[in-house]
């Protein structure tokens, strides 16, 4: 365990420090990421407005935007993961992998969560910049950072853990695209990436609890404009238990790929 | 003489059109889940904004069936203008990488040529999605579906000449490329929310330099009210943005360089 840990770390830090070489793609983002928060204050604006209330599905204006930025942030900072498993399996590069010391899946998951946080947190600062711009600050409790850091954290491991499925899935099928088209626009609606949860019609909403999408992005960014303690165990229970399923998941599902590879010296 | 010229140009638009899609039939299951991948992409968001209008229904002014409109005339429009100019959506990386050299060995003028080159089977997707949803979910009767054709086509028009537009900085600058990319960006981005939500200089912007004013706002007043100066304003607007865009590229080329780049068209 301490072993796995320590490898982990090994592997995020490289893929971290790799991605801050390459800031400057982050930040030719800014431009479509202030557009976005643009676009998403004249929508909200326009629909407390009409709707003659301050409040909508528990959120102010300010605390609104906030949210936006904070799932916006997450859902723009998710790297290329299931592509380069399905580009690994496909280029037969993948025999080469599973000659390093490390599990090759968590070789992936560590090296796409160091890869990840750089990009979060490039987009966060900047979304942040926009938002102050555009609404000015909100009342944040001081636990909302670190709740927000934790939650992220570990919906980073889970929606980590989503990719690889998806990615492990090109040791039987063509194209792996598809299944993640799905996945991603799956997280993007019913994860509240656009609109929170709370404004989902009763049936959606009790429905969609039991997936895994909102503990991805609503969760985090729900958490950060409304910190609650209770709230915050709650999520990190679920977080938990779903990255526990998903591992399950994997580990089936690796198991079944490692026999069907045939690598070949030369 | 002119007639003959624009029959000799028609016909080798078909000629184009028919070998792009011979092509795309040889790999026909990558073609549908291409097409399929961006049918389903739209869905998403077309899913996002019944839930918004379910929640919302009047948003000053606009209601579920006019958003609905925005993205059938905005999908269509841009999957057909898309889907057999494909080249033009790549226009700046083509020119910064001096890869219009193999397109100038053909008779007759460069830009059909290049333009009507490649063909996107996304594009496709999108340009039936549109129809779809227009059909299927605001259910036209004749006049409204003989003017939502006319207005594809002019939008249609919209995006080929932007994408000229912004290709053709390539020439003035040389690296246009993140540049290029930003700019569509926010023209995608602005074209399918609704235009009510901006005003001011906001919607000076909006008919100007990023033309997605006559993708989102005047067609979907033409098709609601069924206003025909509207969609005589969306056609003259296209035209303007088709002859600037053709005009830039013309202009842009008499500072090509070459990129000595050997290249073979098969």
């Amino acid at each position: 365990m301490k072993n796995s840990i320590r490898q982990i770390w090994a592997v995020a830090k490289v893929a971290a420090r790799s991605n801050l070489a390459y800031i400057g793609e982050v930040a030719s983002r800014t431009f479509f990421l202030a557009v976005i928060l643009f676009i998403f204050l004249k929508l909200w604006q326009a629909t407390y407005r009409e709707s003659a209330s301050s409040v909508l599905g528990g959120l102010t204006l300010k605390q609104m935007l906030w949210y936006l930025t904070v799932t916006e942030a997450i859902y723009m900072s998710a790297p290329r993961l299931a592509q380069q498993i399905d580009e690994d399996v496909r280029s037969g590069a993948l025999a080469v992998r599973l000659l390093k010391p490390i599990s090759y899946p968590l070789y992936c998951l560590s090296s796409a969560l160091g890869e990840r946080i750089v990009r979060f947190l490039a987009n966060f600062a900047t979304g942040a910049a926009v938002t102050f711009c555009l609404v000015g600050p909100f009342d944040c409790s001081p636990a909302a950072p670190l709740m927000l850091l934790v939650t992220v954290l570990l919906a980073f491991v889970l929606d980590g853990l989503g990719h690889l499925i998806i990615g492990l899935w090109a040791f039987w099928l063509e194209d792996t695209s598809g299944l993640l088209l799905i996945y991603t626009r799956l997280s993007m609606i019913l994860g509240g990436m656009l609109i929170p949860m709370e404004l989902f019609p009763d049936w959606l909403k009790s429905f969609v609890l039991f997936l895994p999408f909102p503990y991805l992005v609503w969760g985090p960014a729900h958490l950060f404009v409304h910190s609650n303690w209770l709230q915050f165990a709650q999520l990190l229970g679920c977080q938990f238990l779903y990255i526990l399923l998903l591992l399950a998941i994997v580990k089936v599902i690796y198991g079944w790929a490692l026999e069907r590879i045939s690598a070949h010296g030369g | 003489m002119w007639f003959s010229k624009i029959l000799s140009y028609l016909r080798l638009a078909r000629a184009y059109i028919k070998l792009n899609w011979s092509m795309q039939m040889e790999y026909r299951g990558a073609f549908l889940s291409q097409a399929l991948a961006m049918f389903l992409n739209n869905g998403t968001w077309l899913a996002f904004w019944l839930l918004f209008f379910n929640r919302f229904p009047v948003i000053k002014g606009w209601e579920q069936s006019d958003v609905v409109t925005l993205w059938a005339i905005s999908a269509a429009g841009f999957g057909l203008g898309n889907a057999f100019c494909w080249n033009l959506h790549n226009l700046a990386a083509m020119i910064s990488r001096g890869e219009l050299d193999v397109w100038m060995l053909y008779p007759r003028a460069l830009l059909p040529h290049l333009a009507l080159g490649k063909m996107s089977a996304t594009a496709i997707g999108d340009l039936a999605f549109g129809y779809f949803i227009y059909i299927v979910m605001v259910r036209p009767d004749l006049h409204h579906f003989l003017l939502f054709n006319a207005l594809v086509v002019a939008v249609a028009l919209v995006f080929i000449g932007f994408n000229l537009w912004r290709g053709s900085l390539a020439f003035y600058f040389g690296q246009a490329e993140v540049l290029s990319e930003q700019w569509f960006f926010a023209m995608i981005t602005f074209s399918t929310y609704p235009n009510c939500l901006f005003d001011g200089w906001l919607k000076v912007v909006l008919y100007t330099l990023i033309p997605a004013g006559l993708v989102s706002g005047l067609p979907v007043e033409a098709l609601r009210d069924f206003d025909i100066g509207a969609a005589a304003f969306t056609w003259l607007g296209a035209l303007f943005v088709l002859a600037s865009g053709a005009a830039s590229f013309e202009l842009g080329l008499r500072r090509y360089q070459s990129g000595n780049l050997l290249g073979m068209r098969s």
